[in-house]
């Protein structure tokens, strides 16, 4: 049995903006959520890189202290639009909690910020015969801390589904979400991914050389993907959350249908745990159309992961021109607002479908001179008004982890 | 410590760490403010840091079974019976 999957409400908590209207506001006018990296007292002095793609402005919440108290930072941001996405697709207490719903949602490692408090509480102890890690603390900081908090605060009894694979975590979300639906182990899916302001995966690809740091006074002039003056990524913070329904349960109830998950695709490179491989993201995107039972020729849009490192966005052009040729229009979303890590795949898929529903394409930010290795697909360097019938959602992690999903406009 | 003082301490962290305000002292806590395990085990931490040392497993497995203000009260009282509060503990103050 397969059932037809649609996404039937969606939020994100992104550097350029929360709402659809503050997003197309800084594709439209190419306006950069790349800030500053702030001071941590920790790390931030030892890092090279010194820009991040920040939540500059304030979200409120109005979450009880029955669930704040099993909260970090990374679980605010996760119940924000899971909320959100709970309300906006209409869904009824009884169907929430019946357990025809699951979460899929995760984090690249839980939350870093009670992590090091967890250190703090370790190192401190010879001077404080009571100190000890806190009861909530692991509850807070563990890696599915995104997921289990959704479920608790909203009593959903679905299954869960946890992904914590760095770049792919909430494009894994999403696709395996679509799975259990497709083939009837839900019928709804609350899906996505989040991360926390956090030096600590700076440090990390700052140290691999992967980070940008030609830009350091100048942050919204980088990451840069495909650009010739492309120096490394940027890492950034965010949240996406999205509603998957059966077809025909949501027709039935008429909730709103803003596109057909229709495609996905998830495999390894079965080797390197960094490298980006070729023949690996070639083989995911070839899934992922056979999946969706498409022809290359009918993509419309492609959200390359383009993280903006030097190797990483060579390989991935090859592999788009090696797939599907020059025809579909190529952004690179994290040009915006830098690698919102774990959030990236659900924040990028609802970007596209603004995209979708507003008719154009987003140019990649700051791609002044194109890269000749790179220049051999259709990147999209000035906004584009043109339909958006299929778009995909390509990212590639680390640990050689490679997703692509494909989404498609309801007719 | 006298009774009325561990009271105090008591309603102080129940309303600053739990927002429960003013429980009656005979509520049963977890069926009418939702005070659940994990909450538990934040009440015997700051217990620690009132009393100024760190209690032992078996102290700890005694409260478990609390469920009012009162058997909070009984059980602090029982605690400082047997080790009275020491200088570093922050008993007294709120």
């Amino acid at each position: 049995m397969e059932r037809r999957v649609v996404i039937t409400a969606c939020s994100s908590i992104t550097p350029i903006g929360r709402t659809k209207e503050e997003i197309i506001h800084s594709l439209v006018n190419g306006i950069s959520g790349v800030k500053t990296l702030r001071e941590d007292g920790l790390l931030s002095s030892h890092i090279h890189s010194k820009v991040f793609g920040t939540v500059d402005y304030p979200v409120s919440y109005d979450f009880k202290r029955q669930h704040r108290k099993t909260m970090g930072p990374v679980a605010y941001y996760a119940c924000q639009v899971a909320k959100e996405v709970i309300g906006a697709a209409g869904l009824d207490q009884g169907f929430v909690t019946s357990g025809r719903l699951g979460v899929a949602f995760g984090s690249t490692h839980g939350s870093p910020t009670v992590q090091r408090d967890i250190y703090r509480t370790f190192f401190g102890a010879s001077q404080n015969d009571f100190s000890t890690i806190g009861a909530v603390d692991y509850l807070k900081s563990m890696v599915h801390t995104t997921a289990v908090n959704i479920t608790k605060m909203f009593g959903i009894t679905g299954r869960v589904i946890s992904s914590c694979t760095a770049c792919t975590t909430s494009s894994q979300s999403i696709g395996y979400g679509y799975e259990a639906i497709k083939y009837g182990m839900q019928d709804a899916m609350l899906c996505g991914g989040a991360d926390e302001y956090d030096t600590t995966t700076v440090a990390v690809f700052d140290n691999l050389l992967a980070c940008s740091t030609a830009f350091n006074d100048t942050p919204h002039l980088t990451p840069r993907p495909f650009d010739t003056m492309r120096d490394g990524l940027v890492v950034g913070e965010g949240a996406g959350a999205v509603m998957l329904e059966e077809y025909g349960y949501a027709r039935k109830r008429g909730a709103p249908m803003l596109a057909e998950v229709i495609g996905f695709a998830c495999n390894n490179n079965g080797g390197d745990l960094i490298l980006p491989n070729l023949n690996g993201i070639k083989e995911t995107i070839r899934i992922g159309l056979k999946d969706a039972r498409i022809n290359a020729d009918e993509m419309d849009l492609i959200s390359a992961h383009a993280t903006g490192t030097k190797m990483g966005d060579v390989i991935e052009a090859q592999a788009i021109y090696d797939v599907y040729g020059n025809l579909p229009g190529v952004v690179g979303l994290k040009s915006y607002m830098g690698h919102t890590m774990g959030s990236c795949g659900a924040i990028e898929a609802i970007i596209a479908i603004y995209l979708m529903e507003e008719g154009f394409i987003a140019p990649t930010l700051n791609l002044d001179e194109i890269d000749e290795r790179c220049a051999m697909i259709n990147h999209v360097v000035k906004l584009r008004e043109q339909p958006v019938r299929i778009a995909t959602i390509q990212n590639f992690a680390f640990g050689g982890v490679n997703t692509s999903l494909i989404i498609k406009k309801m007719s | 410590m006298t009774r009325d003082e561990i009271i105090t301490q008591i309603l102080h962290f129940f309303r600053k760490e739990f927002e429960i305000e003013n429980p009656g002292l005979d509520d049963n806590l977890r069926e009418k403010h939702g005070f659940d395990s994990i909450d538990a085990i934040e009440l015997l931490l700051k217990i620690e840091k009132m009393l100024g040392y760190e209690l032992t497993q078996e102290e700890k497995k005694q409260a478990m079974d609390i469920r009012t203000i009162n058997q909070i009260c009984d059980y602090i009282e029982s605690l400082t019976r047997t080790r009275p509060v020491l200088s570093g503990g922050e008993a007294g103050l709120t």
